[in-house]
């Protein structure tokens, strides 16, 4: 015990350090201030005043129903302002200081553009696997036409390889009760859009230009941005919540199944689908016509979760009576498609016999570029001025230049909120050569409908069918009341 | 060095919030440890700074309010801290803290009249930690992080009476805005400056005096080194007086003296 302390050498210990102490700080040495030991991005060294054209952060709501973000994985590289402000318009198109809300249109592009991943769409895909487990409901689900060209992509498939019969397999392997089809539900659109349009274009002039809506993305900016052009906006409901309502309706007397015992899900190219579900305007009954949205990379994960592997899984048909569709509905994914689709019924509609080759294969309304024009000649109707436009801050420019003008030289026009239509949607799979893959999408979307037996809506035997027992025509009472809506201004929102 | 805040001008993207954790490394996964009633996070030891949403009345002004140390020009947290550990920087106006000067007492905690400086209650040798104002990067001239990831222009800095002037001529060419430069005059005036369009009090900002808290105990505690010193010189003289005493009274009684203390022991 030769190293025991004394109280008397404790206390020297004690003093001297104390001492020490109080020379180290009164000699000035002062060490390292704390912080300022981890790193930023190269664009915010130096004085910050550096022009750089790309910095910051698109602000995300808590309450943002469509996409959320980790601030962990954000870079504050800017991506996703670039992608906000001039492919889609939104930011920095609303004056500040802000009103009720921060603007989002929930399309989703900034989650394309983020390269570290930080921005993700809001997962469902827990809620799903729940009601999955859920004995005591019946679980329907629905997949869009761009998603058919694009789950491939994230099971190591080529970009372009159309997956549609695999994803039904894979989706009944999941324990989906029912699998139906949104391309349905597109053709069933077409028929309420295509008659609303021809009503519109011989009766009610003032509400053209006929504006698609099957878009939430651009409807919602329409609210935000356009509240003068809602009532040209189509009354009619996205093929997603026109078929929600068909299920929880006409399936549900059919199938005998309460309708607050089924749960509707779909899969969604589209992070805005999100938003849209939530809609009270969308509600028939007092119930919510869809209650989850996966996106393409939601419904990846869960097919994962399962062990399901699209390369191997058996393909399967769509489940009957809400399952059958027309090329006309399967071009919805592609910008152009739903006008095309749109023409070849209005066509229909107006004259009693299907179009000529040409409107069957319409290029164009085809391709990438931002505003595509062209007329339709329609026998009975005449010259057709139609405009398709994709990407908002596009849509921007062009209402401004109608809002310039006063008037539309365009009596339809067509609006996607994502770059390429939906097979660009914010809920596709992300890929190193987004340009290609979209051309790929494309081009598996057209081959669909000139592989298909059916090319026009009205041909479509079970969309017959669903008027004849169900809807009576397009337009009915009962139409309006399931398949149709209306719109929310969000102006005053945004602006004084 | 100071900054800016034009309250109107913030959208809520919490870059700033971002860029402050990147910069000085703190941790993301942390948990807030002080949420407050209206769901806004308060400052803690990963949160340097945070960005707290308000609604206005009607729901009709939804405004967000950066948050961080606002670097006092007479910074109580300094004048309370007895080993230097919090120290204002002249050449930068920022109030920084040396975590080896530190002795954990927390009296800057109790003595911010702003409730800034937190604690790193996880740790086993924990810090205060604060807004430093990015130290290193002003006494380079560079913007701190935070001002410099502002996308909006919510975020300026420069010099202080440069700002100063600037703030009252926005405030002065647009009506909409309140007549208050907040940190102009609070406990002193402070590095960091506030405008707005919605009062103050409406944005959680601290109804607080324009006199500075240092203020206060300056007058005696200035005197305490001198009273320090004279007591230290009295004690000194009065034990010298007993010595004195003592070794006297030892030369005249050495022998018996002895005697006592052994039959005593």
């Amino acid at each position: 015990m030769s190293n025991k302390m004394s109280r008397r050498k404790f206390l020297k210990v004690v003093a001297g350090s104390g001492v020490l102490g109080f020379g180290v700080m009164a000699s000035g040495c002062k060490g390292k201030p704390s912080g300022g030991d981890g790193w930023v991005s190269s664009q915010y060294e130096g004085k910050g005043d550096f022009p750089v054209n790309l910095k910051g952060r698109v602000a995300i709501s808590a309450t943002n129903p469509s996409i959320e973000r980790d601030d962990e994985k954000c870079i504050l590289c800017g991506q996703c302002v670039d992608a906000c402000k001039n492919v889609m318009g939104v930011y920095g198109n609303y004056p500040l200081p802000l009103k009720q809300e921060i603007a989002c249109v929930g399309c989703g592009q900034c989650v394309m553009q983020c390269p570290s991943g930080a921005i993700t769409e809001k997962s469902h895909v827990r809620k799903v696997l729940d009601a999955l487990d859920d004995d005591t409901k019946h679980v329907v689900v629905q997949t869009a036409p761009a998603t058919k060209v694009s789950l491939g992509e994230e099971f190591g498939m080529p970009q372009g390889t159309s997956v549609g019969k695999k994803m039904a397999g894979a989706l009944k392997a999941a324990g989906f009760d029912s699998v139906f089809d949104t391309c349905f539900a597109a053709d069933l659109t077409i028929m309420e859009e295509a008659s609303e349009f021809v009503h519109r274009l011989t009766k009610k002039k003032d509400e053209i230009p006929h504006l698609t809506s099957c878009c939430p993305g651009w409807v919602k900016y329409c609210e935000y941005f356009y509240p003068e052009l809602m009532h040209n906006l189509s009354t009619c409901k996205s093929p997603q919540n026109m078929l929600g309502a068909t299920i929880k309706s006409f399936y549900a007397d059919k199938m005998g199944i309460n309708p607050s015992n089924i749960v509707n899900v779909s899969i969604m190219p589209c992070t805005a689908k999100k938003f849209e579900v939530g809609r009270e305007e969308l509600e028939v009954d007092g119930q919510q016509d869809m209650d989850y949205v996966l996106t393409t990379r939601e419904l990846a994960v869960l097919l994962k979760h399962k062990g399901i592997d699209l390369n191997t899984v058996a393909e399967a048909e769509y489940d009957s009576v809400l399952g059958e569709s027309t090329g006309a509905g399967r071009i919805f994914g592609a910008t152009g498609g739903v006008t095309e689709a749109a023409v070849r019924t209005a066509y229909y509609l107006a004259t009693g016999s299907n179009p000529p080759a040409d409107l069957l294969d319409w290029k164009p309304i085809r391709g990438m570029q931002s505003v595509k024009e062209a007329v339709a000649s329609i026998p009975g109707v005449g010259a057709v001025n139609i405009a398709v436009c994709h990407g908002l801050e596009n849509a921007r420019q062009l209402l401004e230049g109608i809002k310039a003008t006063g008037s539309s030289k365009w009596q339809f026009i067509e609006f996607m909120a994502c770059p390429g239509g939906c097979i660009g949607g914010g809920g596709q799979p992300k890929s190193m050569d987004a340009v290609e893959a979209k051309k790929k999408r494309i081009e598996a979307i057209y081959k669909e409908d000139t592989g298909a037996a059916k090319r026009c809506s009205h041909d479509n035997a079970e969309i017959q069918s669903i008027y004849k027992d169900f809807f009576g025509k397009p337009l009915s009472e009962k139409a309006e009341k399931y398949l149709h809506t209306t719109f929310v201004n969000r102006h005053d929102r945004l602006f004084d | 060095m100071a900054v800016l805040v034009d309250i109107t001008k913030c959208i809520g993207c919490e870059g700033c919030t971002v860029a402050c954790k990147r910069y000085n490394n703190l941790n993301f996964k942390a948990k807030p440890r002080n949420v407050k009633d209206d769901g806004n996070v308060e400052l803690d030891d990963n949160r340097w700074t945070v960005i707290q949403e308000f609604h206005g009345e009607k729901n009709d002004k939804l405004r967000f309010v950066k948050k961080q140390c606002l670097h006092c020009k007479e910074p109580a947290c300094a004048s309370a801290c007895f080993s230097k550990a919090i120290q204002k920087d002249e050449k930068t106006g920022a109030v920084v803290y040396y975590p080896d000067l530190c002795v954990g007492c927390r009296y800057c905690l109790v003595a911010c009249p702003y409730s800034i400086p937190k604690y790193q209650w996880n740790e086993q040798f924990p810090q205060v930690s604060k807004c430093q104002m990015c130290s290193e990067r002003v006494s380079k001239g560079d913007a701190p992080a935070c001002v410099s990831a502002c996308t909006t222009g919510a975020l300026m800095s420069g010099d202080r009476d440069e700002l100063l002037k600037k703030a009252h001529e926005i405030i002065n060419s647009d009506s909409r805005y309140i007549n208050h430069v907040y940190g102009e005059h609070e406990v002193g005036g402070a590095e960091w400056l506030y405008i707005s369009d919605v009062p103050f009090e409406e944005l959680g900002f601290k109804d607080v005096s324009n006199v500075p808290v240092t203020s206060y105990t300056k007058s005696y505690l200035s005197k305490v080194p001198g009273l320090a010193a004279c007591w230290a010189l009295f004690l000194s003289g009065i034990a010298f007086y007993n010595y004195r005493v003592d070794k006297n009274r030892n030369q005249i009684h050495d022998p018996h003296d002895n005697d006592d203390q052994d039959k005593e022991g």
